[in-house]
């Protein structure tokens, strides 16, 4: 169970996909606009990478090393489908804001990169820990990115059409948080912050990761 | 346990039997919740015609003139044409389905026009515009409004006359092109044909 508890946390701090392993950044800054849209995409992710890490890691052993990739592709698209379909009969107006960014979960390198580098290699109980881990990592990220540029942005948050929170009327906007540059600056301090909570825990500095790399064999 | 080797046959096995579960489960999804989709959709659509043209009461596709409907529209997508009846079946008006491109993707709105081709109102479906920028065009208190009242059947006339939004003008633009678009399919298509289908 401790080691369970343990690898569930590392997605979330010290191996946290988008600010220490740097993957699967293009969807998490697009739609991180909305508190709204972020939220209903990391439980999306969290749903894909946790199923697929199950199935992943409870078939690993019939699944032949030349033909790996070809099947988590199929299993990691057939639950982005059903995210897809579920979101648009259920909650369409997110499902419209959110619009190619669902579909294109499956080629999020992040999940395929969780299959290829841990599912592929580890227990269910493990990949389970994992995938939860990892996807718990990525929505907490994108859900304080949009928290923060939706409400100092627009200067009110706005969550399935009710109005959550807003800044006093003379409030000037800065729209430059809602585009593109203010997603990076706004996650520039969210990588920083995390590096500096990693480094007080573990005591050392944790290295981020080049884009898409992952570690071979997990744990 | 040791890992299947890659022999032809464990990775055409694998790869198939993958391939059988996927489709499966996704075909099952798909029926599940395939009817919730559509009512959304139309639910929406309606949602939105209602706000253009409240007074009407019955909102009817007429799939024979989309195609010229579309040729008037020009570079603007048109996605449908609704002929509106009121309560007690007199028909009053036209809606245009149409997806002009705004600032981030296509702006989804529905145009409405009264008989004579005034537009009564616009509404929009969906869209990706920009939070806090783009999204004016629908927050910004009255400026949809200034559609109402140009006249379909001169509409480059009326277009001249149309106040963009500042740090938003991609996507107001959009809007207004949707609206000349609405104004041409209604010049060029509505207009002939409006004495066939209103024959009581």
């Amino acid at each position: 169970m401790r080691e369970w508890i343990a690898v569930f946390k590392r997605g979330i701090a010290i191996d946290n996909p988008l600010t220490v392993l740097m993957i699967g950044l293009c969807a998490t800054l697009a739609v991180s606009t909305k508190v709204e849209g972020a939220l209903f995409m990391g439980l999306a992710v969290i749903f894909v990478l946790g199923m697929s890490s199950v199935i992943v890691s409870s078939i690993r052993h019939l699944v032949p090393e030349k033909v790996r990739i070809p099947v988590f592709i199929v299993i990691i698209a057939s639950f982005v489908t059903i995210v897809d379909l579920t979101m648009k009969a259920f909650v369409p107006d997110v499902y419209d804001f959110l619009g190619v960014w669902i579909p294109l979960i499956v080629v999020n390198c992040m999940i395929l990169g969780r299959a290829e580098a841990f599912s592929y290699h580890n227990p269910v109980r493990l990949a389970v820990a994992d995938g939860l881990g990892m996807g718990s990592g990525f929505a907490i990220v994108i859900v304080v990115l949009a928290f923060i540029r939706e409400l100092f942005g627009s200067g009110e948050i706005v969550f399935l059409g009710a109005n959550l929170l807003s800044l006093p009327d003379g409030y000037p906007a800065p729209g430059i948080l809602v585009l593109f540059p203010g997603a990076f600056i706004v996650f520039g301090f969210i990588v920083a912050l995390t590096a500096w909570y990693n480094r007080r825990t573990t005591g050392r500095t944790v290295e981020t990761s080049a884009h898409c790399t992952i570690e071979e064999g997990g744990r | 346990m040791r890992r299947a080797e890659s022999t032809p046959l464990n990775m055409v096995t694998a790869v198939l039997v993958t391939c059988a579960v996927a489709a499966t489960s996704l075909t099952l999804t798909y029926e599940v919740t395939r009817e919730r989709i559509l009512a959304q959709e139309r639910a929406a659509e309606e949602r939105a015609l209602r706000a253009v043209i409240p007074a009407g009461e019955e909102f009817e596709i007429v799939p024979d003139v989309l195609d010229e409907a579309r040729e008037a529209a020009g570079d603007t997508p048109v996605g449908a044409v609704y002929r509106v009846t009121g309560v007690d079946g007199t028909f009053i008006g036209w809606g245009v389905r149409a997806a002009p491109r705004g600032y981030a993707g296509p702006i989804q709105l529905v145009v409405g026009l009264d008989r004579a081709g005034i537009v009564s109102g616009v509404s929009i479906i969906t869209m990706n515009e920009t939070p806090g920028l783009g999204t004016k065009i629908v927050t910004e208190e009255g400026w949809i409004e200034q559609f109402v009242g140009w006249d379909g059947s001169d509409i480059a006339a009326s277009a001249r006359d149309f106040d963009a939004i500042a740090g938003a003008t991609k996507s107001a633009v959009g809007v207004r092109e949707g609206v000349v678009a609405a104004g041409r399919v209604y010049e060029d298509v509505l207009m002939s044909e409006m004495g066939e289908v209103d024959v009581p």
